[in-house]
């Protein structure tokens, strides 16, 4: 049996939708049969664990994506859950893939993602310093607010005489910090 | 493999045309790591007929590429509207500090040197519309 198949079977209702998309077919289900739809999975075939990440969603949450393999890799699935934006949290994976367990620490810490049932959630990468759940979306790059963006000089206008227009810098969303070398005209 | 032995277009290092550059600041802003920085003065060249115009002009004072930054994209190298900057092969620039990583204009024009001629054309290739020196196939 696939291993698409093996996770129909075993969810049920609980397997919301196939995404057959470009890459590998990806297995949305249910926050609540996450850890049932890898071991379906594992119990077919897939058992090797390549990755686990998050992506934010904005208002709708996080998505947290599973990749997992045969070990001839001849079939390989992305197995999704979504998680709420509020103390977002969702089982562990480790009893199924003990290898998750570093991913799960890394999504906990850039993400703040929680994973009920894993006990070694402490940080990774970060420094203490380092501002909390990085890659969230309405976390703000400091990077980017910190400088200048050099692409705001205007070559023409070395006189410093009013502009018509302000250029920003691309990407940085509206309400962030940006520093400027002429804000404060 | 030495740099003169590596496949076309191989992203080692950046090099400036200077004279090519017009200061536009598209490389600057096209850049997703706001590693370049250019810095600018207005010349203005007296108009030489009566009743001509006052001609103005940009001109480099700085040109800078932080390769700490950088991420060898290429979209700088693309989006030059006259081609003042290239991909040379060169790949040993590191130094002993972070800042040296940063290149100024003249480190930077200094890689022209090592940019090797355009691969040739495919033979399929239809001609070439604008002619640039290219390498025996």
């Amino acid at each position: 049996m696939s291993v698409v198949d093996s996770v129909r079977q075993a969810l049920g209702d609980g397997l919301l939708a196939v995404d057959e998309g470009f890459g590998p077919r990806t297995l949305d289900v249910v926050p609540e049969l996450w850890v049932e739809a890898l071991e379906a999975a594992r119990a077919a075939g897939a058992v090797f664990f390549d990755l686990l990440t998050a992506y934010d969603l904005g208002d709708e949450g996080f998505a947290v994506v599973a990749h997992v393999a045969t070990q001839d890799v001849a079939e390989h699935v992305l197995v999704r859950t979504r998680v709420g934006r509020e103390h977002p949290s969702l089982a562990t994976a480790t009893g199924v893939y003990a290898g998750a367990s570093w991913h799960e620490r890394e999504t906990h810490e850039m993400f703040g993602i929680g994973f009920e049932g894993n006990p070694r959630l402490e940080p990774l990468l970060l420094s203490a310093a380092a501002p909390q759940a990085p890659l969230r979306k309405d976390s703000v790059l400091v990077a980017r607010a910190a400088r200048p963006w050099p692409g705001e000089k205007d070559p023409s206008d070395s006189g410093g005489r009013s502009r018509r227009r302000r250029a920003l810098p691309p990407g940085v969303p509206d309400d962030w910090p940006v520093s400027s070398e002429t804000s404060e005209s | 493999m030495s740099p003169a032995q590596r496949p076309p277009r191989t992203r080692g290092v950046i090099a400036l045309v200077e004279s090519s550059c017009t200061v536009c600041m598209l490389c600057v802003r096209e850049c997703p790591d706001w590693c370049i920085e250019i810095d600018s003065h207005v010349e203005t060249t007296p108009a030489t007929e009566p009743r001509g115009r006052d001609r103005s002009a940009n001109v480099l004072d700085r040109f800078a590429i932080d390769f700490a930054l950088c991420m060898y994209c290429g979209i700088c190298i693309e989006v030059c509207p006259f081609d003042a900057l290239h991909w040379s092969p060169v790949s040993d620039y590191s130094g002993p500090t972070p800042t040296d990583l940063v290149h100024e204009r003249d480190r930077l024009a200094r890689w022209e040197a090592t940019v090797p001629d355009e691969p040739a054309l495919d033979p399929a290739a239809r001609p070439d519309p604008d002619p640039v020196r290219r390498s025996p196939g």
